[in-house]
C-alpha cells in the first residue's frame, strides 16, 4: 500500500465527506424520482387482455397452472432444470422480472422456495394475487415442503388456482370450470387409478425412503414408511443425518424390514448412494423419484404417473402380488 | 447455458432507453438506490480504512456480518438487524482488546484474526442449527440483489446519513491521528476513542456493503476504490471524491450488467473494481516511466 500524504491533508476533510455525502443523496434521489415516471411502463399488462401472466415458483406447479388456465393463462416457471436442487435455488434478474410482470404468482411456500417471497417483496404489485400453497393447505416452515406429492393438497390447490383464475379473469369463468372438470376427470385419471390400485393391493406395505418428498406419496396410497422422519428431513434439508438413524436404516435393508426403497434421484449424496446399492444387495427392489418435473418437459401428470407405475412395478417385484 | 435467452432484455447502449427499461421494475429501482447508498458510505469509509492500514479490520468486521445474518434468519429477525449488530459489535471487541502503543497493529492484527476466526465458526454453527431449508448460504457470502424492499433502502439511507455525519465530524482529527499518531496524541487529540469510534463506524459500513456485495465481497466496494483513487491522485480531497465517484460507477455498472446477464452481481462488481484498479495502476506507471524520460519531476502525488 502506498502512502499518500502530502500537507494538504489536513485542509478540508469534512467538507469532501460531506460533498460525497451529496453524491450518495443525489445518486439515490434520481433513481427514485426517474422511477415514478416510468413505472407507467410496468411489463403487467393484465388489463384488457384475456392471458392472465402466472408466474410459478417450480415447474410442478406450472403444469398445473397451464393445464388449468388453458388457453387464457401464459405461465412462466422458475424452477425448470432438473438437475438443479431447487432446495438451493439462486434467482436470476430475469426471474424478477417475470414475478415483477406477473398478473398471479404461484409459490410453494414452507421454506421451500423463501427466495420467492423475497422477490415477492421487492416487487410490491396491488394488482397481482399470490398463491403460498403452503398456507392453503395450513402447512408452516419446518413442515414437509412437498406437497405436490400429496393427492389431496393437489386438489386444494386445483380449487384455488381455478377460484383465483375466476376472480382476475371472471368474464371467463365458465371456461375455468370445464377446464377444472376436464383435468380433475381425464388428464388425472391414471394417476389417481394408479394411486388408488397401489392402495388397494398393497396398502400398508413397509417401505424406505431417501427423503421426506417420499412421505406425503406413502400417505396418499397407504404405504407405511419406515424410515426415521428425523433422517428423511436431513436429507431433504442437507443437513446431516445422525448416526442412530443411519444405522436403524441399515438394520432395516439387511434385515428386509422394507419391502421396497425409494429414493429422489435429484437429491442422492454418499448416503443415499449407499442405500441404494445395499438395498439392491439384498434384492429389495428400488424405484426413483424426482424433486421437479422429469424430463423437464413432462406434465404433471405423465410425470407422477411414470413414477407411481416405478413404485407400483417394484412392489409387485417384492411382493409377487 | 451462456446466451441470454429469447426474451431477455438486451442492452442497447442507449442508456436512457436502458434506464427507463430497468427502472420500470420495483426491485432495480431499489437495488440502484441501495447501491448508490452504499458504495458512497463504503468509499469513504473505505478511503479512511485504507489510509488507516485496517483493511484486515475491515474484512473481519465483513466476515461478522455472515453470522449475523444468519443469526437472524435462526431466530426469524430483519438481517438487517443481525448485519448491523454483529458488524458494530465485532468493532467494539476489536476496539475493546486492542492495545495502545508502539506495538498496537501487530496487537490489533492478532486480535482482530481471533475475533474473525470465531465470527466464521458462529455463522457455521448457526446454519446448521437452522431446521427449515436455509436459503441460500451463498447469497449471504456472494450478494443478491433482487430482493431489497423500500424499508431496506430506507434503513440504509439513515444509517449511511449517520456514518457520514460522523465521518464528517470526526474527519479532520481523525486524519491527523492516523497521519502521525503520535504527534496527534501530543497535540490532545483523542488518538484512541477516535480509532474506536472509526471501527464502529467501519462496523456499520461493512454491515451496509454486506447485504449488497456479500460477506466475502465486501472489499469490492470497500477497498478497490479507494485503492484506485489514490492510484490515481495523491491529493487527499480529490482521492476522497474519486472513490466515492469510483464506488459509485462500480456499483451501477455491476447492477447494469447483472440486470442484462444472467451471472452474480458480485462477480460484476468485483471484476468492474479490478480493471478499474489494474487501469489505473497501468496509467501511472505509465506516467512514471514517461515522467522519467522526459527528466520532469512531478509525478501522479504521493511518495514513489
Amino acid at each position: 500500500m502506498r502512502a499518500v500524504l502530502p500537507r494538504s491533508v489536513r485542509r478540508h476533510p469534512a467538507r469532501l465527506v460531506l460533498s460525497a455525502a451529496a453524491v450518495a443523496a443525489l445518486a439515490a434521489t434520481s433513481a427514485c424520482s426517474t422511477s415514478s415516471s416510468t413505472a407507467k411502463a410496468s411489463p403487467s399488462a393484465a388489463a384488457g387482455s384475456n392471458t392472465i401472466q402466472v408466474v410459478a415458483a417450480e415447474n410442478f406447479w406450472g403444469s398445473i397452472a397451464t393445464q388449468l388456465g388453458g388457453s387464457h393463462v401464459k405461465v412462466t416457471s422458475i424452477i425448470t432444470n432438473p438437475d438443479t436442487d431447487p432446495h438451493s435455488y439462486e434467482p436470476t434478474a430475469g426471474d424478477a422480472r417475470t414475478i415483477a410482470g406477473a398478473d398471479y404468482a404461484i409459490t410453494n411456500g414452507i421454506g421451500y422456495d423463501a427466495w420467492s417471497d423475497k422477490l415477492l417483496a421487492a416487487n410490491p404489485a396491488p394488482s397481482r394475487t399470490t398463491l403460498k400453497v403452503g398456507d392453503l393447505v395450513g402447512k408452516k416452515e419446518g413442515d414437509n415442503p412437498h406437497q405436490w406429492y400429496s393427492h389431496d393438497s393437489l386438489y386444494k390447490v386445483i380449487d384455488q388456482v381455478i377460484a383465483d383464475y375466476k376472480k382476475i379473469d371472471p368474464a371467463d369463468a365458465a371456461y375455468f370450470d370445464t377446464q377444472k372438470q376436464t383435468f380433475e376427470t381425464q388428464t388425472l385419471a391414471k394417476y389417481n387409478q394408479l394411486e388408488s390400485d397401489i392402495k388397494a393391493k398393497y396398502a400398508g406395505t413397509p417401505i424406505g425412503a431417501s427423503e421426506s418428498i417420499v412421505t406425503p406419496l406413502a400417505e396418499s396410497t397407504g404405504l407405511k414408511m419406515m424410515t426415521p422422519a428425523t433422517f428423511l428431513s436431513a436429507e431433504s434439508e442437507g443437513t446431516d443425518p445422525t448416526a442412530a438413524d443411519k444405522a436403524t436404516i441399515d438394520q432395516q435393508i439387511s434385515g428386509k424390514q422394507i419391502k421396497i426403497y425409494v429414493y429422489n434421484t435429484q437429491n442422492s449424496n454418499p448416503d443415499v448412494v449407499a442405500q441404494v446399492n445395499a438395498a439392491k444387495a439384498q434384492g429389495i427392489p428400488v424405484a426413483q423419484v424426482t424433486e421437479t418435473l422429469a424430463p423437464a418437459g413432462a406434465t404433471f401428470q405423465d410425470w407422477q404417473t411414470q413414477e407411481l407405475q416405478g413404485i407400483a412395478d417394484a412392489l409387485k417385484a417384492a411382493t409377487g402380488k | 447455458m451462456l446466451l441470454a435467452d429469447a426474451n431477455s432484455p438486451v442492452f442497447s447502449w442507449n442508456l436512457l432507453a436502458d434506464f427507463q427499461e430497468m427502472w420500470a421494475y420495483p426491485f432495480m429501482v431499489n437495488a440502484f438506490r441501495a447501491g448508490a447508498i452504499v458504495s458512497v458510505v463504503c468509499a469513504v469509509v473505505g478511503w479512511f480504512m485504507v489510509l488507516r492500514r485496517q483493511t484486515f479490520a475491515g474484512h473481519t468486521l465483513s466476515v461478522a456480518a455472515f453470522p449475523g445474518a444468519s443469526l437472524a434468519i435462526l431466530v426469524g429477525v430483519s438481517t438487517s438487524l443481525g448485519y448491523f449488530g454483529f458488524c458494530v459489535a465485532a468493532a467494539l471487541v476489536i476496539a475493546a482488546l486492542g492495545r495502545k502503543g508502539r506495538d498496537a497493529g501487530a496487537e490489533e492484527s492478532a486480535v482482530t484474526g481471533t475475533v474473525q476466526a470465531f465470527a466464521l465458526a458462529c455463522g457455521y454453527l448457526f446454519i446448521s442449527l437452522y431446521k427449515g431449508l436455509l436459503e441460500g448460504p451463498t447469497a449471504l457470502l456472494f450478494g443478491s440483489f433482487l430482493g431489497i424492499t423500500t424499508g431496506q433502502v430506507l434503513l440504509l439511507a439513515v444509517v449511511g446519513a449517520v456514518v457520514l455525519a460522523v465521518l464528517a465530524v470526526i474527519g479532520r482529527p481523525l486524519l491527523f491521528a492516523t497521519v502521525d499518531p503520535e504527534v496527534a496524541a501530543g497535540r490532545g487529540v483523542p488518538v484512541r476513542l477516535l480509532s474506536a469510534l472509526f471501527l464502529v463506524l467501519l462496523g456499520a459500513a461493512t454491515a451496509e456493503a454486506s447485504q449488497i456485495t456479500g460477506t466475502l465481497l465486501v472489499f469490492a466496494l470497500m477497498v478497490v476504490p479507494a485503492a484506485t483513487a489514490q492510484q490515481l491522485t495523491g491529493r487527499p480531497g480529490l482521492s476522497l471524491l474519486l472513490a466515492a465517484l469510483i464506488g459509485l460507477a462500480c456499483c451501477w455498472g455491476g447492477l447494469i450488467a447483472a440486470y442484462y446477464q444472467p451471472y452474480p452481481l458480485g462477480f460484476f462488481v468485483t471484476t468492474i473494481a479490478f480493471t478499474g484498479y489494474v487501469l489505473a495502476h497501468l496509467g501511472r506507471a505509465l506516467h512514471g516511466a514517461l515522467g522519467r524520460t522526459r527528466g520532469s519531476s512531478f509525478g501522479l502525488g504521493g511518495a514513489a
